[in-house]
């Protein structure tokens, strides 16, 4: 059974009645009951509150005695309502310390649930004394030690209830104004409640072991969970109320976590901080209690930081997420990287202890990024697989046409030259290159029409932005063909208005086709400069340097379909020159031989 | 234009390089059919004629090498491809699995009649040895199991009494043997009927001398 419990609502244990208090005759007024006007029995009602208590008890038993409380104060038309229990400490009825606990409260008095009374010192003691129900009024005549708890009761009449023979409890009703009166009939139906109440008191004899084997379970699974859930869990502090083996496992697993655990203090002092905050921030756990927590973050983000901690304080407003936030952390080294926190909050004596589970992700971050990039190039790739598609496609369209036009034409000169000339069959032909000589036009003019809805879209740029995305995308490539990569980009660039994928694609070329370049150098290192500048306020230039064996020609390598490539389409530069166009910029090229080629571009600077 | 002058198929999905084709083709005096598709073509009926298949690269459906690769299996006429785009690989492949040439659109008429003609003339030899082959094919099916148990040995140079020793029978009925297989197979000398045993892949026998 459950222990007596020790709160506000506890009354002394004074066991002795006071001097001058009233006898326990002058409060009692048992007889008049029979004497009293009563109401005729209520069976309907009575049947309908006993089946529904019945059918609580079976479904749900943990509410039971609340609901006996509130069938009580219903059938009684009371004003409050309640359950009295023995402890059940194994002491005999009168032994020194034994008490009544009270459940269960309804109506006026239900705050008071909770409470309760000395066993031999008391109305329910003096009803299981009698074994017999009793009327009171104003027992705080004789129980002064009830007087503070208000309303005060004009009539309490009280029920015993047995358990195998032994009383064990009692239940009650009480009136807190002369309203109405009880009668035989309250009587009467506190008796058959009293015979429900001793049925209740048995199953739930089991059920409160039953729960508090429950609760133990519940708590340790709850443990447990939160323990084995540390990127998201909440260690509390108050786990120093618990056994010692769970606060030993609780020990053992912060320790071995790989996330650091730091617990600070309500002023951000932290208190607490385990192994792991050595792997993850360079410090070793001693040398970060009594430290403020803002020495695990950068300058930034610290005065966010004491802000936060004390408007929550003053507030209870949680300005962010405590679950699973991603922060930037800083390393005894001086080095920012990405965390992951959860934290929660514990009182412990009055204190307010905030513990953290703090997880380095800069690993998952780099994959994050890692999959980023490679959809990126997955996206390039598709991008000019498209292109080659595509211009496989118009290739194709206008050949077809083109194809039957010189067949038909060399059919249709056949024709005429044969002896006799077939001039029905070259008339034929001739009507044919007609057709498709038009169709082939049709082909052109729908590709024109095609390329000019692909309107420019100008947008404010920063080039050395560009260049390193294009240089992230071409990274592989680089590593691949083992080039080193050489950048000077100027802090001091203005935007540019430009396309940011037609301004990659230039890059992305004038890169490529550097990197190319140098396929075939074998007997010096293969070096790719970039560099941005900005030679006047107007202008951004930036040029592409390769270390390959130079140009012959470097007038005619912008034309298209110009190209000294095995497998080159000599579409790259022509594209380049076209977006060049297009942003009103210059494209040339500079080589020398065995120096190599640098490619150079100017933009405006925006206006 | 008899049943037995040439013919050529064109099997290619774009109908205006059809009709080109298809009066070119005719102005040389050719017989032309022509086609859509790989099915279209493999569906029709052919005549017993020389044949030369001009065949386009990218078709809907099977594409000309698979189609080329089907093609190999049976008795069919030298291909001709032409291609819109022309990648080197596929006329590699092409060329390796036997086709008299590769041409990528727009080509010369003279390039595709002289590989037309060549085709034809491939396929008219090769119809020569097939229809030669079945001739011997059909003597060779006269034969009863015992000269065919013979032959080997006679083509092989062994005299007639060793054969009979080895087959287990006289040096008469081994004479009478080889007498009927002269003359059913119509070989006029032992050359010829070795160089029919050679075509017909028959064995020479070993002997146990």
């Amino acid at each position: 059974m459950a222990q007596p419990v020790q709160s506000k609502n506890a009354l002394p244990l004074a066991s002795s009645i006071p001097e001058g208090a009233a006898s326990l005759e002058s409060i009692l007024c048992t007889e008049e009951l029979q004497q009293r006007p009563s109401r005729p029995p209520d069976h309907a009602k009575e049947n309908i509150a006993l089946v529904a208590l019945a059918s609580a008890l079976a479904e749900s038993r943990q509410t039971i005695l609340e609901m006996l409380a509130e069938t009580i104060l219903r059938v009684t038309d009371a004003d409050s309502s309640g359950l009295s229990l023995l402890t059940s400490d194994g002491a005999t009825p009168d032994a020194e310390g034994q008490r009544f606990y009270w459940p269960a409260i309804k109506g006026m008095w239900k705050e008071h649930v909770g409470g309760g009374t000395p066993r031999n010192f008391g109305p329910c003691g003096d009803v299981l004394d009698r074994n017999c129900t009793l009327l009171f009024r104003h027992f705080e005549r004789r129980y002064p030690y009830l007087l503070p708890v208000s309303p005060a009761a004009e009539e309490c009449l009280l029920v015993p209830f047995h358990v195998q023979g032994k009383a064990v409890g009692t239940i009650w009703a009480m009136l807190h104004s002369d309203r109405r009166r009880f009668d035989s009939e309250d009587q009467r139906l506190m008796i058959v409640l009293g015979q429900f109440a001793s049925l209740a008191y048995q199953t739930l004899g089991t059920i409160d072991d039953l729960k508090s084997e429950i609760n133990a379970r519940e708590k340790a699974e709850a443990r447990l969970r939160e323990l084995a859930r540390v990127e998201v869990g909440v260690i509390l502090d108050g786990l120093e109320a618990q056994v010692r083996t769970g606060e030993e496992f609780h020990r053992v697993v912060v320790e071995t976590a790989s996330d650091a655990v730091v617990s600070i203090d309500h002023r951000g002092d932290i208190l607490r901080a385990n192994h792991a905050t050595t792997t993850t921030f360079g410090y070793e756990p001693s040398e970060l209690i009594g430290q403020p927590l803002t020495i695990l973050m950068p300058e930034y983000l610290r005065d966010l930081h004491k802000a936060g901690l004390k408007r929550y304080q003053e507030t209870s407003h949680r300005h962010m997420n405590w679950q699973s936030t991603e922060l930037i952390g800083l390393r005894k080294n001086g080095e920012e990287f990405p965390i992951e926190i959860s934290f929660g909050e514990i009182t412990n004596n009055g204190h307010r202890v905030f513990t953290g589970f703090i997880r380095d992700i800069s690993g998952r971050k780099q994959a994050e990024e890692a999959l980023r990039s490679s959809q990126a190039q997955l996206s390039r790739a598709i991008q000019t697989a498209t292109v080659g598609e595509f211009a496989a496609a118009i290739a194709h369209e206008v050949n077809q046409p083109l194809a039957a036009v010189v067949t038909n034409g060399q059919a249709c000169l056949r024709w005429l030259a044969a002896q006799p000339a077939g001039l029905a069959k070259a008339q034929e032909a001739a009507e044919r290159i007609v057709r498709d000589g038009k169709e082939a036009g049709e082909v052109v003019r729908r590709i024109r029409a095609l390329f000019k809805q692909a309107a420019v879209e100008k947008i404010e740029l920063d080039l050395n932005e560009v260049i390193g995305e294009v240089l992230h995308l071409l990274n592989e490539e680089t590593t691949r063909r083992r080039v080193t990569v050489e950048t000077d980009l100027g802090q001091d660039l203005a935007p540019v208005a430009g396309d940011r994928v037609q301004l990659q694609q230039l890059v992305f070329n004038l890169l490529l086709n550097a990197i190319e370049a140098m396929d075939s150098a074998v007997d010096r290192p293969k070096k790719l400069f970039i560099c941005s500048k900005r030679p006047s306020p107007e202008t951004v230039l930036v040029e592409v340097q390769d270390s390959g064996s130079g140009l012959k020609d470097p007038e005619r390598i912008f034309d298209a379909f110009f190209t000294t490539k095995d497998n080159g389409m000599g579409m790259g530069l022509a594209i380049c020159r076209s977006i060049i166009d297009a942003h009103h910029g210059r494209l040339w090229a500079a080589s020398g031989e065995g120096v190599g080629t640098t490619f150079s571009f100017t933009l405006p600077v925006r206006a | 234009m008899n049943s037995d002058s040439p013919v050529v198929f064109v099997v290619d999905d774009d109908h205006r390089v059809r009709d080109a084709l298809s009066s070119l083709i005719s102005s040389v005096g050719l017989r032309v059919a022509v086609f859509g598709s790989a099915s279209e073509f493999l569906e029709c009926e052919k005549p017993d004629a020389p044949a030369c298949l001009v065949l386009d690269l990218q078709l809907p459906g099977a594409s000309g090498l698979e189609l080329q690769q089907q093609l190999l299996a049976g008795d069919t006429p030298p291909i001709v491809f032409i291609s819109g785009h022309g990648d080197i690989p596929s006329s590699v492949r092409a060329i390796k699995a036997g086709a008299i040439e590769f041409l990528p659109k727009p080509f010369d008429d003279q390039e595709l009649l002289r590989a037309i003609h060549a085709a034809i003339d491939q396929d008219r030899i090769a119809r020569q040895k097939r229809s030669e082959l079945a001739e011997l094919k059909r003597r060779y099916n006269l034969l009863t199991p015992r000269e065919r148990e013979v032959l080997p040995f006679v083509v092989a140079g062994f005299a007639n009494k060793q054969t009979g020793a080895d087959l287990g029978t006289s040096e008469i009925t081994i004479g009478v043997h080889r007498g009927q297989i002269m003359r059913k197979m119509a070989a006029k000398s032992l050359a010829e009927l070795v160089r029919m045993a050679d075509k017909l892949g028959i064995t020479r026998a070993a002997g146990t001398a």
